[in-house]
């Protein structure tokens, strides 16, 4: 697969990157070159393996097969948590009794 | 002599070196030396000056992952890696350079200009964390902090002649670390010898309930571990990690520590992990998908500096201005791949083969650990420390520079890298891998083979 300029302009509005045309150019070789070696890739996309068995998760490591550690609530990973609401400090000028 | 003497010291070294023609360029920035303060007077590192690397969250210093979008950035609070290390009594004498959001293999990426390897200067010192890397090697500090996701501790440390450790994927919070690859990171230890190392790993270990892939197990004695025997051992040598372009010197070195293992009487046993050859383009669809979508979050309204954003300027205009101004080149260049390779119509493509030979390299390892293998050993990376300059034409060519540490990150297995010898004048390093949670047996193996290396030197 090749990435035409207009693509990678397309590319670069999703990821909120403005490219000067010149360089535009240049990032649409870049990201040829660097997919010429992805496509190495496509040898395992065309084999004829069978698929491994535990294809279906392929990042779970062995020893992460046990239910997830997440022990608390949301609340254990907020900075500070009240009566089931995240605590924001107030914005600067703002008093508590202003936001009620 | 006060116990804050000894950071007190390595500041003022720092300062005085890297003022003056030696210079590293290490560091991003360096504590006050008169508002240091010791923690825990009595735990395990009390007085230890450690540096980190500028990737991970600290209250009293700027955090700026080497990126100019993040210029003069404070986190309003400490990395749990951090916390813990200032409970043991360590004290964080600096943050150090790396590769922007730790996007590089040579420190040549940072915003803030190259670190330099403190063998020789013309040259790098590996990345992304080779700040921490030659601050250990130069003898600023002991001990340092990094983050590995491809290669990132253990291939500096190759290149600068010290020990780096990447454990296991969920062995250490990644809470305050900024993500690259959330997959992928994970915290590392740098230090002059495997026990100083492994003493590092053992501090910054554990659960972290604020972590969600931070796993609840025991942490071992890995400082004990390194004292380990490595008689009966079965140490397995990859055959893809000998290619026939391999340097000859770096093959020779690595060929005499296999000697030295088989004296020490492990067991050498040649295996195969088929699927290494898939390693760097899945690592850089996978590392860059995921890079695409942690980054997002730099965009001027939460972190950092802000561009555009006056009167005539959309929100749209504003996030394009920071993003585009903030970034270097090769964040840039990452972020573009990676949201390509996640865009309708690619993804199955890239992203969904690219999980799939994952699962497959993983399933290597599985199937060799599985098979009476207890570690493995290969070069760290094919070559020794490479020239300023000499790789940063070509993306490709410097990504080459993860093909043996890469696999590691992907299959969430430990690794560590200690010195081998010199080649030409230059550090080279050899790679312990272990099977999934089984750091004592890598950090043991490590052990015995440098003490090994110690007395063959005499």
């Amino acid at each position: 697969m090749t990435v035409t300029r207009d693509q990678a302009a397309r590319i670069a509005t999703l990821a909120r990157l403005h490219f000067e045309a010149a360089d535009l150019g240049r990032i649409t070789d870049e990201l040829n070159h660097i997919l010429d070696h992805v496509e190495a890739l496509r040898s395992l996309e065309q084999s004829s393996a069978p698929p491994m068995p535990d294809e279906r998760a392929p990042t779970r490591f062995p020893e992460a097969e046990e239910p997830d550690a997440i022990r608390g609530g949301v609340g254990a990973f907020a900075p500070d948590w009240r009566e089931g609401f995240f605590v924001v400090p107030p914005l600067p000028g703002v008093h508590a009794e202003d936001g009620a | 002599m006060s116990q804050v003497e000894a950071a007190r010291r390595a500041i003022a070294m720092i300062r005085e070196r890297e003022a003056g023609p030696e210079r590293l360029n290490a560091f991003l920035a360096v504590a006050d030396p008169d508002s240091l303060t010791l923690e825990n007077p009595n735990g395990p590192l009390a007085g230890v000056p450690v540096a980190v690397k500028d990737v991970l969250a600290t209250r009293d210093l700027p955090t700026t992952c080497g990126s100019r979008v993040l210029e003069g950035y404070r986190s309003p609070f400490d990395a749990t890696a951090v916390c813990k290390l200032r409970a043991a009594g360590a004290i964080v004498i600096g943050k150090t350079n790396m590769d922007e959001f730790a996007m590089g293999s040579s420190t040549e990426n940072s915003a803030y200009g190259p670190t330099l390897n403190p063998h020789d200067r013309t040259r790098v010192p590996g990345g992304s964390s080779g700040g921490s890397a030659a601050a250990v090697a130069a003898g600023y500090v002991p001990m340092a902090l990094g983050s590995d996701t491809g290669g990132s501790v253990r291939q500096p440390a190759a290149f600068c002649g010290v020990v780096g450790i990447k454990p296991t994927y969920g062995r250490v919070s990644r809470y305050g670390l900024v993500a690259y690859a959330s997959s992928l990171d994970q915290v590392g230890t740098f230090g002059a010898n495997v026990r100083d190392a492994a003493r590092l790993l053992q501090v910054v270990s554990g659960h972290d309930a604020r972590d969600a892939t931070s796993v609840q197990r025991p942490v071992p004695d890995f400082e004990k571990a390194v004292e380990r025997d490595v008689a009966g051992l079965v140490i397995g040598v990859p055959e893809e990690y000998e290619p026939e372009g391999l340097d000859p010197e770096i093959r020779r070195s690595f060929e005499a520590a296999l000697d030295r293992l088989s004296l020490l009487g492990a067991k050498v046993r040649r295996v195969s992990l088929p699927h290494t050859k898939f390693c760097i383009p899945t690592y850089y669809v996978i590392a860059t998908a995921e890079a695409s979508a942690n980054l997002s979050r730099f965009d001027g309204v939460r972190f950092g500096q802000r561009r555009g954003g006056g009167a005539a300027d959309s929100l749209y205009d504003m996030y394009e201005a920071t993003r585009t101004s903030g970034f270097g080149a090769e964040v840039r260049r990452r972020i573009m791949l990676g949201t390509y390779a996640l865009s309708a119509g690619y993804y199955e493509a890239y992203y969904g083969t690219a999980q799939r030979a994952r699962a497959l390299i993983t399933d290597d390892f599985r199937r060799v650990f599985a098979s009476g293998v207890d570690a493995l050993l290969t070069p760290t990376s094919p070559t020794t420390a490479f020239q300023l300059g000499e790789r940063t034409a070509d993306p490709v060519e410097m990504y080459l520079s993860d093909v043996f540490t890469v696999t590691a990150n992907l299959a969430g297995i430990p690794g560590l890298s200690l010195p081998l010898g010199e080649v030409r004048g230059l550090p080279i390093g050899g790679q312990v891998l272990a099977p999934w949670w089984r750091e004592e047996e890598m950090v043991g193996v490590a052990g015995a083979l440098e003490r090994a290396l110690a007395e063959g030197a005499r």
